[in-house]
């Protein structure tokens, strides 16, 4: 894949070339600020866009910002951001609007580099990752606790699991349960939260977030 | 001597004079006070008669007053002041009747004759008139003095901020450092937070990244890389826990927390350290910080060579001093720094100075209380 890397800590960006490059990625640009970023992403049409939130001159969100923007004018490109707190309005911002290719990971969660490159592989395909405790929080703050409620802890974990945007075959082999019983649940699930039934799992991510993070 | 006596008879003979308008308006003033729509033009003049007594003080009696006093103030003032001014004219007309009565008598003395009169004068005669001249010369000298020293009194305790005022602004002086304080140390967690993120952060996900390759390609290499980064955030991380607290404050007093400050900082830095002891910790505290953030700044913005730290006694107050040879142009305004310490400066009841003229050399001073 062709990824753009935007994070302004040197030592940790030549860390993730190295990486990437050796797990056979196409590194077309890394940079240090959002700016560079939206020039670079201009430039070299990526596959994937990994960036962090914090970068100069402000140092607060200018990584989320170029993330939204790039969504927004070059759709076809699959944006990672990576964040050191879980915030709910980022990731509120990032799953709002259609077709995946969007990813909101802790930025610790990088050192954890199978889940990483993992990440990055599914919103390069065009799908969803979010970090499992961006899930967790948006699970434990939503105000739908009635509507979750009615969830058992079987469902809950599989809707952690598709929320984090794994596909009903990972969650099989993750929860250790056949797909066809994973697909129950889901419907469970959805039946439970009164949601409409979505094919793709990209789309159910998002409206399992959506309605979460409501 | 003489220029000074010649300059205070001076000032308490014009006090004399400007007696003689500020009674009457005083007696006009306070019967015009009855009509509330007169009262601010009395209140003004009264200001503005006040004002001529200052500048008359401060020329011929060396008395600096603040004119932060209002019009009410001044009228008060003007009345006892007024009534000075009477003793004091009446003072003056002595030392003129004597300097009239010199010739007189020395035309006397000079054609042999007694005293205030005509017939041949007799022994002692003249030696009581001069012990009289005496004693006269004296008493004027010291009622001259005396009105001075009454003037400068008055002018003390009228003009200026009265009791009340000041405990108002005191007020207001420690609402404002208390807020301050707060934003100052608002500001530090900001600091730390961004000393957290940028520097240890980014070094452990670093490491844990160089890890992840190493585990995925065998490559011993990688892991000796990751070793060595663990030893590099290990530092940074002590160094991060350093600047939130030096425990050594707590430990070894403020002359070896000073000492371990030097030694970490990346260039020479001098301790000149002459207290005897240490102050209460939370000087000490204030004073490392001043210190610390003073050596960094030089560090980082000056193009400093070497740095001197001074802390010694002056005047029972604490004074700290921060030289480096940099090439100044440090503000103390914005969000810097430099505004922190004067925070927390002004918070422990101190005086903070930043001393930096473009070119060189920095020097920040801060003035504290022995705590």
């Amino acid at each position: 894949m062709r990824v753009i890397l935007a994070e302004d800590s040197t030592l940790l960006r030549e860390g993730l070339v190295r990486l990437l490059a050796e797990e056979g990625h196409d590194v077309v640009a890394a940079v240090g600020d959002g700016e560079a970023l939206l020039e670079a992403v201009k430039t070299h049409r990526p596959d994937v866009v990994v960036t962090d939130v914090r970068m100069p001159p402000t140092h607060t969100d200018e990584g989320l910002r170029a993330a939204l923007e790039i969504r927004e004018s070059r759709p076809e490109t699959g944006v990672l951001v990576l964040s050191q707190y879980v915030e709910k309005r980022y990731a509120a911002k990032l799953i709002s609007g259609d077709g995946g290719r969007v990813g909101y990971l802790l930025k610790d969660r990088v050192a954890q580099v199978g889940e990483f490159l993992d990440a990055l592989e599914r919103v390069g395909e065009g799908g969803a990752a979010f970090d499992p405790e961006v899930v967790r929080r948006l699970v434990a703050r939503t105000s739908h606790e009635d509507a979750l409620g009615r969830l058992t802890q079987r469902e809950r974990d599989v809707l952690e699991k598709m929320a984090q945007g794994h596909t009903n075959a990972n969650i099989a082999k993750l929860l250790f349960i056949s797909q066809s019983s994973v697909e129950k649940h889901a419907n469970a699930i959805f039946d439970k939260l009164d949601l409409p039934q979505a094919a793709g799992y990209s789309r159910r991510v998002l409206a399992v977030l959506r309605y979460l993070g409501s | 001597m003489i220029k000074w006596a010649a300059r205070t008879t001076a000032g308490v003979g014009l006090g004399a004079l400007t007696a003689l308008a500020e009674v009457p308006y005083v007696v006009v003033g306070a019967l015009l006070l009855v009509l509330p729509a007169a009262r601010p033009a009395v209140h003004r003049g009264a200001r503005r008669l006040a004002e001529v007594e200052r500048a008359r003080l401060l020329r011929f009696l060396d008395a600096r007053n603040g004119d932060d006093y209002d019009g009410r103030r001044a009228l008060q003032y003007l009345a006892p002041r007024g009534l000075l001014g009477l003793l004091g004219a009446g003072i003056c007309g002595c030392v003129a009747l004597g300097v009239v009565a010199v010739p007189v008598f020395a035309g006397q003395l000079v054609t042999g004759r007694a005293p205030g009169g005509q017939r041949p004068a007799e022994a002692g005669e003249w030696l009581l008139i001069a012990g009289l001249a005496a004693i006269a010369v004296f008493l004027c000298g010291q009622g001259i003095a005396g009105v001075a020293a009454l003037d400068r009194r008055l002018a003390r305790r009228f003009l200026g901020p009265s009791h009340r005022e000041l405990l108002r602004r005191r007020v207001s002086y420690l609402a404002t450092s208390r807020a301050e304080v707060v934003e100052a140390v608002n500001g530090e967690r900001r600091r730390i937070e961004r000393d957290l993120h940028d520097g240890v952060q980014q070094r452990l996900v670093a490491l844990g990244v160089l890890l992840g390759r190493a585990r995925r390609s065998g490559d011993a290499e990688l892991v000796r890389q990751a070793h060595e980064e663990v030893q590099e955030a290990l530092r940074e991380l002590r160094e991060v826990s350093w600047r939130v607290y030096p425990i050594a404050l707590d430990e070894s007093g403020l002359d070896a927390a000073l000492e371990s400050l030097a030694e970490r900082a990346a260039m020479p830095v001098e301790v000149r350290y002459t207290l005897n002891g240490t102050p209460s910790l939370a000087v000490a505290t204030v004073i490392y910080f001043v210190a610390s953030e003073s050596v960094t700044n030089a560090a980082k913005h000056s193009g400093a060579t070497r740095i001197t730290i001074d802390v010694h006694l002056v005047d029972w107050k604490i004074l700290v001093e921060i030289a480096d040879d940099g090439f100044g142009g440090a503000r103390a305004g914005g969000t810097g720094g430099l505004t922190g310490l004067r925070r927390r400066v002004a918070a422990a009841d101190g005086e903070f100075t930043v001393d930096s003229p473009e070119g060189g050399p920095t020097v920040v001073r801060a003035v504290l209380p022995c705590g």
